[in-house]
C-alpha cells in the first residue's frame, strides 16, 4: 500500500516557521496528541517531513486553510518528491466542503498547479496517485462547471477512493466528509448527512482524539431533528484541537441547536481569542455572534456587550464575504430585540454592505422595534425597504435568502396589520412566516435568526389574549429553537393565561434555570420569581 | 415577459452575487449558474432573442446543473417564444417541481396556458401565485391582468 507503514502518532510537531505563521502557541501535551489532535496518515515522504506533514492534515481536518496550505507548502520545499502534499494544497483550497461556496476562482487555478506537479512528479505509490486523481475530480473543467456539481463528482472519487482501500481510514474519514459535502435542504431526511455519521461514528470508536472524526460528526448531526447525536462529538472536539479556531468553533453548532448555551459561549469566546490571534477576524466575528447569542439566552447582557465590543476592534475583516458583516449586523439586533429592547431596535443605524440579506437584519428590527413601540409609520417605510431587499433577491434569482427575507416581511406585515386592528390580517400573515421559514433550514452563517417567527407568532396570540394558541406556539418553537429565553417567558406567560397553573410555574422555573448566572435586571425575571414565590 | 431579462441583467449586475459569493449547501446557488458559460451564453441569446441558440445553451448548461428551477424556467420561457408550447409547459412544470414558490414560473405557464386557451390551469397557476404572493408581487399582478384580458377578449 506504501512505502512506509502508518504512523500511530500523529500529531504535532511543528515548526519554528509554522509557529510564526499561525501566530498560535502550538505544543505537545503529555500524551503527545498535541494540539491539534492525532492523525494516521500514510505516505512515502521523507522521514524529515513526517511531523510536519502529519501537521498538515491535521489542520485540514480543522479547516485551518491558511496555516494548512503554508504547511504543505513547506513539506514540498523540503521534500519536492513528496506529492501526497500536492493532494494537501488541492484539498485545502476547496475550501469548506460544508459551506457550498468552494474554491475561488484564483484558489482554483492553485490548486490545478499542486495537481499538476503531483501528477508530474509522478507518485511512488498508486494510493497517493489515486489520492490526487480524487481530489481532481473536484477541480475538472472548473470554469464550467456549478459547484453542486463539483461537490458530486467530488463524493463520487472520494467514495470510489474508499472503497479500493478498505483498510485506509484516512479515504474512510475524507469519503464521510465529502458525502456529507451533497447534503441538500430539499431532502429533509438528511440522507447525506446520516450515511456520512454512519461511516464517522465507526472510525470515532477507533479514534475518539481524531480532529476530522468529531468536527465532520458534528458537521453531519447539524440539523435539529438529528442534533442530539452529535452531543458526544461536539463535547470532544473542541479538546482535541484547541489550537485551531474553527475546532473550538465548531462544537457550538451542536450546542446552539440543543440549547446548551453556556458550552456554546465558553468554546466560542476561546475560538474567537484563537481566531483574533492566528489573524482569522472573520472567524473572530462568526464565533463571537455565536457567543452572543448564547449569553443573551442566559442573560447574560454584559457579557453580550462585552464580546461585541471586543470583536468591533477587530476591523481588517473580510467585507467582500458575508460573515463577518453578518455577525456585525446581527449582533446588534440581536442585543436588542432580545432583550425587548424595542425602541434601542427601532434606532439601530443600517449600515449598507454587499448583501441584500444582511442589510435586511437591520431593517427588520428596526421595523419590529418601531411597530412594538407604536410608531406604525416608521415601520411601514422599513417594511418597503424589507420589500426593496427582498426583490433584489428575487432578482438575483437568490432564492434561499429570498424566503428568509420574506419572512421577515411577512412577520412585519403582520404586526403593522395588528397595530392597525386588523386581526385577520395579522395572524394570517405571521403564520404564513412562520410557516415559511419552518420550511428553510437557518444557514450556517447563522447560530438562529434575529428572532424566530414561530416566537413572534406565539407572541402576537398573547397580544391578542389568545394565551391557550400562543403557548402551542411557542412549544412548537421549542422544538426547533429549544432552550431560548424569550420562548420560555412567552410560553410561562401563555400557560398563566391560559389558567395552567403548573406548566407556567415550570417555565417561569426554566426561565430562572437559565438566567442563574445572568445577572441581569430583566424584568420577565423578575416576574419569574414573583410568581414561584407565590406558590 | 419584459421583467424576465431585466432579471437576468439585476442578478449580474449586484455586486453581493457575483461569482465568489458564498453560498450555504442548502442554499441555491446563484453564482454557481452565473458561473457556466453556456449559462451565461444562454442568457446573452435571450436578450438577442435567439431563442434556439438560447435552448441549445441552457440544455449544455441544465447537463451540468440539473436542479435550477431558475435554468428550467429559461428553458420553458424559450420554447414558448419558439412556439413549442408542450416544451414550454413541460420546462415550467419541471420548475416548478423543483421550488414550487417560483413566482416568475406560476405567472410565466399561467400565460402559457391562456396562449393555449386553457384558462382553468391558468387560473390554477394564479390561485398557487395568490397563495404564495400574500403580499403584493408584480407576478401576481401581471397574471391578474393577463387573465383579466382574457376574460374580457373571450367575452
Amino acid at each position: 500500500m506504501s512505502a512506509r507503514p502508518f504512523f500511530t502518532v500523529a500529531s504535532v510537531a511543528l515548526s519554528t516557521t509554522l509557529l510564526l505563521a499561525s501566530g498560535a502557541a502550538l505544543s505537545h501535551d503529555d500524551e503527545g496528541k498535541g494540539q491539534l489532535g492525532r492523525v494516521k496518515f500514510s505516505n512515502s515522504c521523507d522521514q524529515k517531513v513526517q511531523p510536519l506533514l502529519e501537521t498538515g492534515v491535521a489542520m485540514l481536518h480543522s479547516f485551518w486553510y491558511s496555516a494548512a496550505e503554508k504547511t504543505f507548502r513547506d513539506v514540498l520545499a523540503q521534500d519536492p518528491s513528496c506529492t501526497i502534499a500536492n493532494w494537501g494544497v488541492a484539498a485545502i483550497l476547496m475550501n469548506n466542503p460544508l459551506a457550498g461556496q468552494g474554491a475561488s476562482p484564483k484558489d482554483a487555478a492553485a490548486a490545478q498547479a499542486a495537481i499538476d506537479q503531483g501528477r508530474r512528479v509522478s507518485p511512488k505509490t498508486q494510493r497517493e496517485r489515486d489520492y490526487i486523481e480524487a481530489v481532481a475530480a473536484y477541480y475538472q473543467d472548473f470554469s464550467t462547471r456549478g459547484e453542486r456539481a463539483r461537490q458530486v463528482a467530488r463524493a463520487k472519487a472520494f467514495e470510489e477512493l474508499a472503497a479500493r482501500y478498505p483498510d485506509d481510514d484516512e479515504a474512510q474519514i475524507f469519503c464521510a466528509l465529502y458525502i456529507a459535502g451533497t447534503q441538500l435542504q430539499s431532502e429533509q431526511t438528511f440522507s447525506a448527512y446520516l450515511k456520512a455519521a454512519a461511516i464517522l461514528e465507526k472510525q470515532f470508536t477507533k479514534y475518539p482524539d481524531h480532529p476530522g472524526v468529531a468536527h465532520y460528526l458534528i458537521h453531519s448531526y447539524d440539523a435539529p431533528p438529528i442534533a442530539e447525536k452529535g452531543l458526544p462529538a461536539a463535547r470532544r472536539y473542541a479538546t482535541i484541537a484547541p489550537a485551531a479556531p474553527h475546532a473550538l468553533h465548531m462544537p457550538s453548532h451542536i450546542f446552539t441547536r440543543v440549547g446548551a448555551w453556556e458550552d456554546s459561549a465558553a468554546t466560542n469566546l476561546r475560538s474567537a481569542d484563537a481566531a483574533k490571534k492566528s489573524g482569522e477576524p472573520n472567524e473572530a466575528y462568526h464565533a463571537s455572534d455565536y457567543a452572543v447569542y448564547a449569553y443573551l439566552q442566559l442573560a447574560r447582557d454584559n457579557d453580550a456587550k462585552r464580546t461585541m465590543e471586543d470583536v468591533f476592534k477587530v476591523t481588517n475583516f473580510n467585507a467582500a464575504i458575508r460573515v463577518a458583516p453578518y455577525a456585525m449586523a446581527a449582533m446588534y439586533a440581536r442585543y436588542a430585540v432580545e432583550r425587548g429592547a424595542w425602541r434601542e431596535a427601532m434606532q439601530l443605524q443600517p449600515q449598507p454592505t454587499k448583501f441584500a440579506f444582511v442589510d435586511a437584519i437591520t431593517h427588520f428590527a428596526r421595523a419590529l422595534g418601531a411597530v412594538r413601540s407604536g410608531d406604525t409609520a416608521f415601520a411601514e417605510n422599513e417594511a418597503a425597504e424589507l420589500a426593496r431587499l427582498h426583490k433584489a433577491l428575487l432578482d438575483a434569482k437568490d432564492s434561499y435568502w429570498a424566503t428568509e427575507v420574506e419572512v421577515q416581511r411577512l412577520a412585519i406585515a403582520g404586526w403593522i396589520a395588528l397595530v392597525q386592528g386588523k386581526s385577520d390580517d395579522a395572524l394570517k400573515f405571521m403564520r404564513a412566516a412562520a410557516d415559511l421559514e419552518d420550511k428553510n433550514e437557518k444557514s450556517i452563517v447563522t447560530p438562529g435568526r434575529v428572532l424566530p417567527a414561530r416566537e413572534l407568532l406565539g407572541d402576537m396570540l398573547l397580544e391578542m389574549k389568545q394565551p391557550a394558541q400562543a403557548l402551542k406556539e411557542y412549544e412548537a418553537s421549542h422544538v426547533r429553537e429549544p432552550n431560548r429565553f424569550r420562548g420560555y417567558y412567552g410560553a410561562a406567560l401563555a400557560a398563566e393565561g391560559a389558567g395552567d397553573r403548573a406548566k407556567a410555574a415550570g417555565y417561569y422555573a426554566k426561565l430562572m434555570e437559565l438566567a442563574k448566572k445572568g445577572g441581569s435586571n430583566r424584568p420577565e425575571l423578575a416576574r419569574a420569581r414573583a410568581y414561584v414565590a407565590q406558590r | 415577459m419584459k421583467r424576465i431579462l431585466a432579471s437576468v441583467l439585476t442578478a449580474l449586475a449586484l455586486p453581493g452575487f457575483m461569482p465568489g459569493a458564498i453560498a450555504e449547501p442548502y442554499e441555491d446557488n446563484p453564482s454557481a449558474a452565473a458561473s457556466d458559460p453556456d449559462y451565461a451564453a444562454a442568457k446573452a441569446a435571450m436578450e438577442k432573442k435567439n431563442w434556439a441558440e438560447a435552448v441549445k445553451r441552457f440544455h449544455q448548461a441544465a447537463l451540468r446543473d440539473p436542479d435550477s428551477a431558475d435554468l428550467h424556467n429559461y428553458l420553458g420561457f424559450s420554447y414558448r417564444n419558439l412556439k413549442q408550447m408542450d416544451l414550454a409547459l413541460k420546462y415550467y412544470q419541471r420548475s416548478i417541481e423543483l421550488n414550487p414558490r417560483h413566482r416568475g414560473a406560476h405567472e410565466y405557464i399561467g400565460e402559457a396556458y391562456l396562449m393555449l386557451n386553457d384558462l382553468p390551469n391558468a387560473e390554477k397557476h394564479l390561485a398557487a401565485l395568490r397563495n404564495i404572493c400574500l403580499l403584493p408581487c408584480e407576478e401576481l399582478d401581471d397574471l391578474e391582468k393577463t387573465v383579466k384580458h382574457y376574460r374580457e377578449k373571450r367575452k
